[in-house]
């Protein structure tokens, strides 16, 4: 079976939420979700292959994204994901259970 | 909820376009490569490191494709169907093993299909017509427990009548009628049938009309008889003309006009009896003339009656408003005050029955012995499973290294689980399969055997939907029953245990082997009680046919004419007789010819009161024969003389009695010349007897030889009647039947083709039930013993194999071979011993339950327990012998040495 989301594993739920963020401008490919998230971390977050395309599938699987097939911007044949009604939902949950434990981990850390 | 089924649907799509999906995720990958090397490259990077960069983040591309395919799989299908090709493989290696075990469930399965089968033909299918489970069947009851379920025309006009809770009431009967055709005349199987039985059984017809109250009133319809006939005897006599309304048929010498065709699921209210002819019964007095049923009146029980109750009336409301109403139908109908008040005597009332499945008498006759014979099957299925159950056991533990390698690699126990379950799965499902794949056969087989041509019987054993799902529960009980012990069994224990130990665990052999023998202990036993069930039936069935039947029925056929529609009457008719017999007995091979009223065993009784010297009036059965027929058929003849054909209704009344009635009727003295009367009512008739013949059976061959009285055919009180002629032939018989009919064309133009059938078929045709629950219980005895053989030698052979070594180091400390042998030996032993001991009592309890089926055999009965025993004993010996055999013929250098 399937681990749920919520089972504390805290790399790929981050992941999950990283990548739902990432598709909220729009839809993109695997390549073009890995290269934003470098981006906007500044180069901090370094998205692995191997870890990010079983993400896609499985939120593909979950109805999370949904995926199709277009010409990427150099004219190649590329799978383009996009969000799905469910994934805009979970993505407002995952912002919101983010801020809470990041606040709450910095309220911890900054205890004297 | 939704999201399962998202996924459910992707997964589904994936394993559809598998190769388009391979093809995606490749591209996929390879997308992302080059988007990466084009990247490295516009950041200066030297191509040869771009080559390593992408393998070094890449790795394998086949382990990443493993990796997003598992994701797009059902896990557990796919799980279970390598399972499967697992589980196939490993019944391949040891085809021996499941060849047996398919076998013996095909065995098992099969003969339980095959019964349900034909349970389900006899009980179960409800009638094919429009809601059945209105429809109820009628009877009567009074101090006597059993149920008749035969009314007589006034008693059942009295029910038709009461139309509260039914919105129909109708009878039916069977009756064989002669239709005259192009080529003579024909016997078809009919039914007379009342007003309301089509409007009861709700079916429309394929052409024409169906019968209607109108055409039942006394007299008949005034436009005509109407006959409807089925859709088989449109096509046969008619050609599938579409003309064939308004054309007529000349039925028993009278005059009907076809005013309907049924369609051939329509089969009337008897689902053993497909008639081909309808008639109203209005018309049953100008069909069978002066002797007719409807003109006996209440002394006639001849029809079935049903009902079609108001769609919001219950059973229990019919039930309770046809014996409310008894009484008053009696007074309403019956005009015999003396009778009625007889009735009122012994709390006479109808009855009302469920009757979804219609009505037929072989049902009072066969479900007892059917469901006797359903009982032997589950036993044998039982067997069969915890015989697989065992020998699975003793293989699981053969396979104990393999499991526990298989553990330690990380499979879970569920998996194994599954894996073990899928293999006696896969042997249930090829059993049941192959089991039902025969079952057609063997039900067809067994029909024939257990109805015999006794009757025109169209038993429908087809495998209907309830028969499937019957075979489906039986697979999958068996499956259960001999995958899940095992599996259990084998999965269980430590793992590092079994990995160590390895082949000389001979304390955990020691303790695991109990489940097994009590097992095969179990198994035993029931085998015990199979095999003293058969020996009982088997001895009953042959002291009846020693019993004897007081005449010999060899070489005896009789030819049975249909002259009661025929012109001839009276001393014509004898002539006609006289003249038949001498052309009979000069065709080739016939050594003797008479003629009887009444055949043996024909399901026919004619009995009259005569009063003995000392006022006892005794009831004694009676028969009308012509000359010569004690002799044809071989009945000692003690006193006396024989009739004559002069003996004849201007003559004096003449009797031959048989020992049992002269002893009543003429006590303490010689009986010829003696008088005696019979009284039937106020009348008295006075015969001479002048005769003495041995005892002979009469109704059938469990009954002892009734006091009977013979009279000559010459001196019937009937115009008209049927006689069978009996013949005695040396043997092949068969052109008879022409002939009669040529002697009778000669004699007399447009006589019926008469029947024949053969005295033996009669003779053995009375013990159907018990000649079929003899062979069968014999055959599933036999199988039983086989069963338990192959698993005491099959588990026995296991735990030897797997005791080799400790064999080789006791012999090498110094034991002899034939104590080798009998350690062996002994171990089965025990559970021969403890399994017989249990099946004895067990038997001896469940024997009780034959009771009713047993001729002159008691329930516990000696020798049959004994020699089941026996049999036993020596199967179990046979058995246990050849693994002690091996075992002591073990090397015990060679033994030890290949650990």
């Amino acid at each position: 079976m399937e681990r749920s989301i919520d089972s504390g594993d805290l790399i790929q739920g981050t992941l999950e939420m990283l990548v739902l963020k990432a598709l909220l401008r729009g839809p993109l490919h695997g390549y073009g979700v890995a290269e934003w998230i470098e981006q906007t971390s500044q180069q901090v977050l370094k998205v692995e292959e191997g870890a990010l395309y079983p993400a896609l599938h499985r939120m593909e699987l979950r109805g999370l994204l949904k995926a199709k097939w277009g010409a990427s911007e150099n004219n190649r044949r590329a799978k383009f994901y996009e969000l799905t009604s469910e994934g805009h939902q979970r993505l407002n949950a995952e912002t919101q259970r983010w801020a809470r434990l990041s606040s709450a981990v910095a309220f911890v850390m900054q205890a004297s | 909820m939704a999201q399962h089924l998202h996924a459910f649907v992707l997964r589904l799509k994936a394993l559809l376009l598998k190769r388009r999906m391979d093809r995606d995720m490749a591209d996929e990958l390879a997308f992302h490569q080059v988007m990466l090397r084009e990247k490295l490259l516009r950041q200066g990077v030297a191509p040869a490191e771009v080559d390593m960069e992408t393998r070094r983040r890449f790795g394998k591309a086949s382990r990443w494709h493993e990796r997003l395919r598992e994701l797009w799989q059902f896990q557990r299908f796919e799980n279970l169907l390598r399972d499967i090709s697992f589980s196939v493989r490993v019944l391949r290696k040891s085809p021996g093993f499941t060849v047996v075990a398919i076998l013996t469930l095909a065995l098992g399965v099969g003969a339980n299909t095959t019964v349900f089968s034909m349970i389900n033909g006899l009980l179960l299918r409800p009638l094919p017509v429009p809601a059945s489970n209105q429809l109820v069947v009628m009877g009567t009851q009074d101090s006597d427990p059993r149920i008749n379920y035969s009314l007589s025309e006034p008693l059942f006009r009295g029910l038709e009548r009461r139309r509260k809770v039914f919105t129909q009431v109708f009878a039916f009967n069977h009756s064989k009628m002669q239709v005259k055709g192009n080529n003579g005349t024909e016997n078809v199987e009919g039914q007379i049938v009342s007003g309301g039985f089509f409007p009861a059984l709700e079916t429309p017809p394929l052409l024409g009309r169906t019968l209607a109250l109108a055409d039942d009133v006394k007299g008949g319809n005034p436009s005509g008889f109407g006959v409807v006939i089925s859709e088989g005897f449109w096509q046969r006599w008619f050609n599938r003309a579409p003309n064939v309304i308004g054309q007529k048929l000349e039925i028993d010498n009278t005059l009907f006009t076809v005013v309907g065709v049924m369609p051939k699921r329509f089969i009337g209210a008897d689902p053993l009896d497909h008639p081909e002819l309808f008639v109203s019964m209005a018309t049953e007095p100008a069909i069978h003339g002066t002797r007719n049923l409807t003109a006996a009146g209440f002394h006639a029980w001849w029809l079935t009656v049903m009902a079609r109750m108001n769609p919001q009336a219950t059973l229990e409301q019919a039930n309770a408003d046809v014996s409310a109403n008894s009484n008053a139908i009696l007074h309403e109908v019956i005009p015999d005050a003396n009778w009625i008040a007889k009735r009122e005597q012994r709390h006479f009332r109808f009855i009302a029955e469920a009757g979804s499945t219609g009505f037929t008498y072989i049902r009072l006759f066969f479900t007892k012995p059917l469901m006797a014979v359903f009982a032997m099957c589950g036993g044998i299925l039982l067997l069969a499973c915890l015989n697989l159950a065992s020998l699975l056991m003793a293989r699981g533990t053969a396979r104990q290294k393999e499991l526990a390698t298989r553990l330690a690699m990380g499979a879970t126990r569920r998996r194994l689980m599954q894996q073990l379950l899928v293999e006696s799965f896969l042997i249930a499902v090829t059993g049941t399969a192959a089991g039902l794949a025969i079952s057609p056969l063997v039900s067809q087989a067994i029909s024939a055997l257990l109805l015999g041509g006794q009757y025109e019987v169209h038993l429908d054993t087809s495998l209907d939907l309830r028969v499937f799902a019957f075979a489906a529960l039986a697979a999958i009980g068996a499956a259960l029953l001999v995958g899940l012990i095992p599996a259990l069994r084998a999965t269980s224990g430590t793992l590092s245990a079994q990995m160590k130990h390895g082949q000389h665990t001979t304390l955990a052999y020691e303790r695991q082997a109990v489940l097994p023998r009590v097992m095969m202990a179990l198994e035993v036993s029931l085998a015990l009680m199979l095999v003293v069930g058969a020996g009982l039936l088997a001895s009953s069935l042959v002291r009846l046919y020693k019993s004897g039947a007081g005449f010999d029925p060899h070489g005896v056929e009789n030819i049975a004419f249909s002259m009661d529609q025929q012109p001839l009457k009276g001393d014509a008719l004898m002539q006609f007789y006289r003249r038949m017999g001498e052309g009979l007995s000069h065709q080739p091979g016939v050594k003797d010819v008479s003629f009887a009223w009444i055949i043996p065993f024909a399901h026919m009784v004619w009995d009259e009161d005569f009063p003995a010297p000392d006022g006892k009036v005794h009831n004694i059965y009676q028969n009308s024969v012509a000359p010569a027929y004690f002799q044809t058929m071989r009945i000692p003849f003690f006193s006396g003389r024989d009739f004559r054909w002069g003996d004849s209704a201007s003559t004096e009344r003449k009797i031959i009695l048989n020992e049992t009635a002269a002893k009543l009727l003429v006590p303490d003295r010689n009986a010829i010349g003696q008088y005696i009367t019979k009284k039937d009512g106020e009348k008295t008739t006075r015969y001479e007897v002048i005769g003495v013949v041995g005892d002979a059976k009469y109704e059938d061959l469990r009954s002892a030889a009734p006091p009977t009285a013979y009279v000559p055919m010459g001196q019937d009180d009937q115009e008209t009647r049927s006689y069978n002629a009996v013949v005695r032939t040396d043997g092949a018989a068969t052109p008879l039947v022409g002939a009669a009919h040529a002697l009778g064309e000669q004699i007399e133009r447009g006589i019926p083709m008469p029947e024949m059938t053969s005295m033996e078929t009669i003779v053995r045709d009375s013990m159907s039930a018990e000649r079929m629950m003899a062979l069968l219980s014999v055959f599933f005895a036999v199988c039983a013993l086989i069963v338990t053989a192959v698993g005491l030698y099959g588990t026995l052979a296991y735990a030897t194999e797997r005791r080799t070594s400790e064999i080789g180091i006791r012999m090498a400390l110094g034991a002899r071979r034939t104590q080798v042998a009998g350690m062996v030996f002994r171990q089965n032993a025990a559970v021969a011993l403890a399994g017989t001991a249990s099946g004895l009592v067990a038997a001896l309890l469940a024997s009780r339950a034959l009771a009713s089926f047993l001729y002159g055999t008691s329930t516990h009965d000696p020798w049959v327990f004994a020699g089941s025993i026996a049999a036993l004993a020596l199967i179990a010996s046979a058995a246990s012998l050849l693994p002690a055999v091996r075992a002591a013929g073990i090397e015990p250098m060679r033994a030890i040495r290949c650990e």
